[in-house]
């Protein structure tokens, strides 16, 4: 049963209710704010002696004076006095619990007088239900860290099926920025959760958007800073600590083309490393995250329908207009554009198939200028580098690294990403059964006020609607108080770190007790309080570092390549390919092309993945002749005048 | 007179040191439960002593624990052969108020609820004296008593108890050597005396000066203690002692210019757990 910790005290002024109840302890215990205690009741109810568990959510110390004024006059004013007195003058540690569950759970009573004890391990199960989900041969549980008190430290698990679904999900994390708590915290989550993840709820797979700096560039590299502590909590909580295995990155290109727009730019580390770029067809779809609704009025949604339906992608004929014409790429919209007004100016129309001249030009501008605003990302020729989507693997993770991206550009990877997210896992072509998407500075991306955007309304609906697929949610951000209110309140599970004293003040905390909000504030790195639908209040819990290595240690020890030379950047590119190639091959290759056509060369190549990598890329340039030596032909002599020729000069 | 001839005031040489190993004190409580016959008052009282002692600068509760006592206080004689009895069936405990000489009837009420509360604060001072007896023969350092030892037989004469009195209804000088008690500054004290009655033992006493009040009586005690093997050293080191126990300051017990703390704690435990 343990040593008794303190007693349940009530009094008409402050009476125990059945969710609510106060304890005295001696002044050495190991009670604080989080610790959990167990209360035995004396007085059987029903035949059953009640227990009730309970977590500190309050603590009150008071000595025996009735004002601070007498302590001042007890020692003539010098506060060291208080400290030579031969008598400690009586205090006294109240605290106050709020109840997570009794056993029996009914009839529901106030909480009685009796001893408090500190929950052991077992308790802690109970107090929070983890019993019903860790039970052997059903046991749907993720370790989310260790929760200490005393000589107690028991680990903490989430149930997988409120996690990651079906019966609820989502993630949220809040955290004051720079503390290592919300990257960290998802880092080591991902972890427990594909190493604990039960089999039978199928594969899971993570998704990860890198949205400001190198967070989350180097994921597959191992930690260099887990100490003993860490490697403990990793073997107590049963998860490696090692980096994860399957991981690759995706990166659109830099405006200008050559290399990837990513701090994940160091050679050594290419080899995972993607591009992410985007013809016209996969754009398309897209187009209301780039064009706001000035741009695009009815007339104009009318139009963009009509070519995403009946223009690209096949041989669109008019009378007007004169042979086919085939779109597949930014290129051939322009000059489809071009072909549809050509004609209308040569035949005077003022509209064509019901699209007025003044639309047509409108769209076309809008259009056109996305492969120009998302440069990089999008390609005028329509190649495309894409994510496995099909393929994906278990228990791997895929970063498309957002994080130099102009806003428009993370828009439209944030849309077009999480929707293909939803459409393959609907039908199931995913390639895994769950997939965690994890977005970081969700107040930017899904905020409580400002335009209801399209990445805003798509995260509202995996919010709403992602456990019944699989997709899951997990977001991180400094205010949560900012973030829209449905995308929070559908997480099922939420975490905090070290929070701000503003963010705190706001009203969504105001269901925390002072303290607690006190220690919100006061949290260490690695401390988390944790909300999961199984506990009925906050629990405290400790995480180790992530085992892999941070983002700013990886830009030490892996520093970004400096800018390439277009041939640089085309032998970097295909060397993960073809490990043969050198840049002197490069050289000799491309000599004679021009930029344009040798990325897109190296584009179509990396899209392709041939084989014969060498020969493919070089298919794909302009063959030109070589130069031929022409031998000088020999010119006849200028007969030269006879010299008795008189009108010779 | 111990010291001296007569009544002078004496400073106390050295500072404060810290001694006390325990604080000894008792609380009373006394109501009228009820009348028989109309004008006999059953007087219910609760007694209780406990002695504090000092471990690491913290009180706690020594030896076997708070002596607490509830029992009824009655006149035997004028309540009656069955009343007795039956209270005595009931497990009641039961303590007579007068001797049968004195039971006549016809006696005030007052006069006997009177008679009843001298009884309870008798049980009261003998729980108290019993405390500082055991006390006494078990513990080697000396032990705080709130109020005279002279009325406790054992411990009077021991080494280890020190009684300080707080009230002063009575002053055991002369009267000329009243303006010298209520001249002492604090730190001062007067020389010691002899304080004898009838029926208590003779105990070595002197008047000591805690605080400065301004009032004559304010922040003055009595300090009691065993006549055998006193002598001034002794009475300068007993002060010193309780000087000590100046601070903390036993607020916000009114009674704190003249109370140490540890005898305000040890009140408020009795009044804890003997309600």
């Amino acid at each position: 049963m343990g040593e008794i910790l303190g007693r349940v005290v009530a009094t008409e002024r402050r009476p125990n209710t059945p969710h609510q109840f106060h304890f005295w302890t001696a002044l050495d215990s190991p009670v604080g704010i989080g610790t959990i205690v167990r209360v035995e009741g004396t007085i059987p109810v029903a035949g059953h002696l009640p227990r009730i568990f309970g977590v500190v959510v309050e603590g009150l110390s008071y000595s025996d004076l009735e004002t601070p004024l007498h302590d001042v006059l007890g020692s003539d004013g010098e506060p060291g006095r208080a400290d030579e007195a031969p008598t400690r003058r009586t205090e006294i540690r109240l605290y106050t619990a709020a109840v997570l569950r009794h056993v029996p759970d009914d009839p529901l009573q106030p909480v009685p007088l009796g001893a408090v004890y500190l929950a052991s391990e077992a308790d802690v199960a109970v107090a929070l239900r983890m019993d019903a989900y860790l039970t052997p041969g059903a046991n749907t549980g993720i370790p989310i860290g260790l929760y200490r008190a005393g000589a107690t430290a028991s680990p903490i698990y989430l149930d997988a099926d409120f996690l990651v679904g079906p019966e609820a999900a989502h993630l949220n994390i809040t955290g004051v920025s720079g503390l290592a708590t919300k990257t960290s915290a998802v880092e080591w989550l991902l972890g427990s959760i594909f190493a604990h993840f039960p089999a039978k709820k199928g594969s899971v797979a993570a998704l990860c958007f890198n949205v400001k700096g190198p967070d989350l560039c180097f994921l597959d590299q191992p930690a260099t800073r887990l100490d003993a502590a860490d490697l403990e909590l990793y073997a107590r909580l049963g998860v490696p600590a090692e980096p994860f295995a399957n991981v690759e990155y995706f990166a659109p290109y830099t405006a200008r083309g050559y290399s990837l727009n990513t701090l994940r730019s160091h050679e050594s580390l290419s080899h995972n490393v993607r591009p992410l770029t985007w013809g016209l067809r996969e754009v398309l779809q897209y187009a209301e995250v780039l064009l706001n609704k000035d741009d695009v009025d009815a007339k104009a949604d009318a139009l963009i329908d009509f070519i995403r339906e009946r223009v690209v992608d096949q041989d669109f004929t008019d009378a007007m207009l004169g042979g086919p014409h085939r779109v597949q790429s930014f290129t051939d919209l322009e000059r489809w554009f071009r072909e549809v007004l050509r004609a209308m100016e040569e035949k005077n129309q003022e509209a064509w198939r019901t699209h007025h001249v003044a639309t047509i030009r409108k769209v076309r501008n809008r259009l056109t200028n996305i492969s120009t605003r998302c440069r990089g990302l999008v390609t005028d020729d329509g190649t495309v580098s894409d994510l496995p989507w099909g393929a994906f693997r278990d228990r791997g993770v895929y970063v498309v690294d957002v994080a130099n991206l102009e806003e428009d550009a993370q828009d439209l990877i944030f849309a077009r990403v999480v929707t293909q997210l939803r459409e393959r896992l609907e039908k199931r072509t995913l390639g895994v059964d769950h997939v965690v998407v994890f977005v970081d500075e969700l107040n930017k991306y899904a905020p409580s006020d400002g335009p209801d955007t399209y990445v805003r309304k798509m995260l509202l609906d995996v919010a709403e609607r992602g456990r019944y697929l699989g997709l899951v949610l997990f977001a991180a951000q400094q205010f949560r108080s900012q973030v829209h209110r449905r995308v929070v309140g559908n997480s099922g599970t939420a975490l905090f770190g070290r929070m701000d004293a503003d963010e705190l003040a706001t009203p969504g905390y105001a269901t925390l007790a002072l303290a607690t909000r006190t220690k919100l504030s006061t949290l260490d790195k690695g401390e988390l309080m944790v909300r999961h639908p199984h506990f009925t209040q906050p629990v405290f819990v400790r995480f180790p570092r992530p085992a892999v290595l941070s983002g700013r240690e990886g830009v030490e020890r892996f520093p970004q390549a400096e800018e390439p030379t277009l041939e640089q950047a085309v032998a970097r590119a295909l060397r993960p390919l073809d490990r043969t190639i050198t840049l002197d091959w490069v050289k000799e290759t491309i000599a004679l092309a021009d930029e344009d056509e040798v990325l897109r060369a190296r584009n179509r190549t990396l899209q392709v993945r041939p084989d014969d990598v060498q020969a493919y890329f070089r298919s794909q340039l302009k063959r030109r002749v070589a130069a031929e030596q022409i031998a000088a032909r020999t010119r006849p002599a200028i007969r030269t005048a006879p010299g008795d020729d008189p009108y010779a000069f | 007179m111990l010291e001296g001839v007569r009544i002078e005031a004496r400073v106390i040489p050295g500072e404060p040191v810290v001694a006390f190993g325990g604080f000894l004190d008792g609380i009373q409580r006394s109501v009228v439960a009820s009348y028989l016959h109309v004008t006999i008052p059953v007087v219910h009282g609760t007694t209780a002593a406990a002695v504090r002692s000092r471990q690491d600068r913290t009180l706690h509760t020594w030896g076997r624990g708070p002596l607490v006592e509830r029992a009824l206080f009655l006149p035997a004689a004028l309540a009656g052969r069955d009343v007795m009895a039956a209270l005595g069936t009931a497990g009641i405990a039961t303590y007579d108020t007068i001797s049968a000489d004195d039971a006549v009837t016809g006696r005030h009420p007052i006069e006997l609820i009177g008679l009843a509360r001298q009884a309870v604060q008798g049980r009261r001072e003998q729980a108290e004296e019993q405390l500082a007896a055991e006390w006494c023969r078990a513990e080697r350092t000396p032990l705080y008593v709130d109020g005279g030892i002279g009325g406790f037989a054992d411990a009077s004469r021991s080494p280890h108890a020190v009684g300080v009195v707080k009230s002063h209804h009575t002053l055991y000088v002369a009267a000329e050597a009243v303006a010298t008690v209520a001249a002492l500054t604090a730190g001062q004290r007067t020389s010691a005396f002899v304080v004898a009655t009838r029926k208590r033992t003779r105990v070595a006493s002197w008047y000591l000066r805690l605080r400065d009040t301004g009032d004559p009586l304010g922040g003055l005690v009595r300090i009691e203690v065993a006549e055998a093997g006193f002598d001034a050293a002794r009475a300068d080191l007993v002060s010193r002692w309780v000087l000590a126990e100046r601070e903390p300051v036993a607020l916000p017990d009114p009674r704190w210019q003249v109370m140490a703390y540890g005898i305000r704690d040890c009140e408020e435990y009795l009044r804890a757990v003997a309600g």
